[in-house]
């Protein structure tokens, strides 16, 4: 009997639904990745705030919570203050990958996004082969 | 009677016994001493004899160290040949693996592709409102293509002019109605074909020079035209994928947004059924 594979959980805050969809294609290509989907950082934060997740995959451009707010607040929860987080941004200035990496953001990726760079950061992130 | 000779009466001389013995005691001091010398030569070779058979008995043991080694050497090289074998197959092995790998890369990146065209298209037609689909073909350009300043344009009835209909990072002074029989866009516009400058680098096009034009068509009619003035600054060329993108636009960008604004123009009703009733060819 082998022991049950370890599942991962992410959460993907993204107000364009187009890159939502985008991604959550592209992250089913990792196995055991169990995807959750927010509109923005309010919206992350509340579904932050109601489950445990692995990795959290963001937006910086959205209404209400931009994604930088989000990546500070969700460094000072106690609960995902470890928790990885990959930025997916059409911010490509050196300025704002160092910023959003000064706050705590693990990985920087700038659209158009290639699918296997989102599927390798957050493979290399989560440490599954 | 005194004639008789006595037999036992020889005309020899009678040897000399004394000498003889003499002769014969001076003999035996020399006969011990051969013997003693044979002896003793006995002994040596006795020695000698002991000492061949020691030697002899080396180099049997030798020869089967020899023997042994023989062996080990013909096992090595049984070895290093099934050393050099394990070698190849693990660099064919390894070959294999990188072809792998490489065909591994090739699949992930079409099904890359292939989910951003689905994508696309899906959200395209995902609304009946002229609005959303017009955010929706800005979305397809923005976070699909890398577009950063771009505008749409639809033909006036005439076809002689492309006014401008939805734009991002364009100022209000570069929008205005473009002659169809004037500029790339127009250029794109008559020829129902993409214009682009292959060897620019798209993030640095010009509202005058745009990164590339794309018709937009319904039902093989070209209807206006995306213009792509810039692309965001880390989107230097245009790939594979983009112009599968600029292909699905140009065939659906126009289509989902007419359909959308019909819709809302019938009061956002659905056609009856006798509408589709005679639609089998």
């Amino acid at each position: 009997m082998t022991a049950p594979m370890a599942e991962y959980t992410c959460l993907i805050v993204e107000d364009s639904p187009m890159m939502r969809q985008l991604l959550v294609f592209a992250l089913a290509r990792v196995k055991n990745l169990r995807v959750t989907e927010a509109d923005d950082g309010v919206d992350g934060l509340r579904k932050l705030a109601s489950a445990r997740f692995d990795i959290i995959v963001t937006d910086i451009n959205m209404p209400i919570m931009d994604g930088l707010k989000l990546v500070k607040r969700v460094r000072s929860d106690p609960v995902h203050k470890d928790t990885p987080i990959v930025i997916i941004t059409t911010e490509g200035s050196q300025e704002d990958r160092q910023r959003a990496l000064q706050l705590g953001a693990n990985a920087y990726i700038t659209k158009p996004i290639q699918a296997p760079q989102v599927i390798a950061t957050v493979k290399e992130l989560l440490k599954i082969d | 009677m005194s004639d008789d000779k006595d037999p036992l009466r020889t005309d020899s001389q009678p040897p000399d016994l004394n000498r003889e013995r003499e002769e014969l005691l001076r003999s035996f001091p020399r006969s011990g001493k051969l013997a003693e010398e044979i002896v003793m030569e006995l002994d040596g070779m006795r020695k000698r004899i002991a000492e061949l058979e020691l030697h002899n008995a080396r180099l049997r043991a030798r020869l089967e160290e020899d023997d042994a080694i023989h062996q080990l050497i013909e096992r090595i090289e049984t070895l290093e040949a099934e050393k050099r074998e394990l070698l190849h197959r693990n660099e064919r092995a390894q070959a294999e693996s990188e072809i792998f790998h490489e065909r591994f890369a090739q699949v992930e990146g079409e099904f890359s592709n292939m989910a951003n065209l689905f994508v696309a298209s899906n959200q395209l037609h995902s609304s009946m409102s002229p609005r959303r689909v017009t955010r929706r073909i800005k979305e397809v350009l923005a976070q699909l293509v890398g577009a950063e300043r771009y505008c749409m344009y639809l033909a006036t009835p005439g076809g002689h002019e492309l006014v401008p209909v939805a734009s991002e990072g364009v100022g209000s002074h570069d929008l205005k109605p473009l002659p169809t029989d004037d500029s790339r866009i127009g250029e794109a516009y008559r020829t129902d074909a993409a214009v682009f400058d292959e060897n620019a680098d798209p993030s640095q096009g010009t509202v005058d020079d745009p990164a590339v034009v794309i018709p937009l068509s319904i039902d093989e009619k070209v209807v206006g035209a995306i213009a792509v003035f810039s692309t965001l600054s880390q989107k230097t060329c245009f790939t594979t994928i983009d112009f599968e993108l600029f292909k699905l636009l140009g065939q659906h960008a126009a289509a989902a947004l007419v359909s959308a604004s019909l819709y809302v123009q019938a009061g956002q009703k659905l056609p009856g059924l006798e509408a589709f009733l005679d639609l089998s060819v």
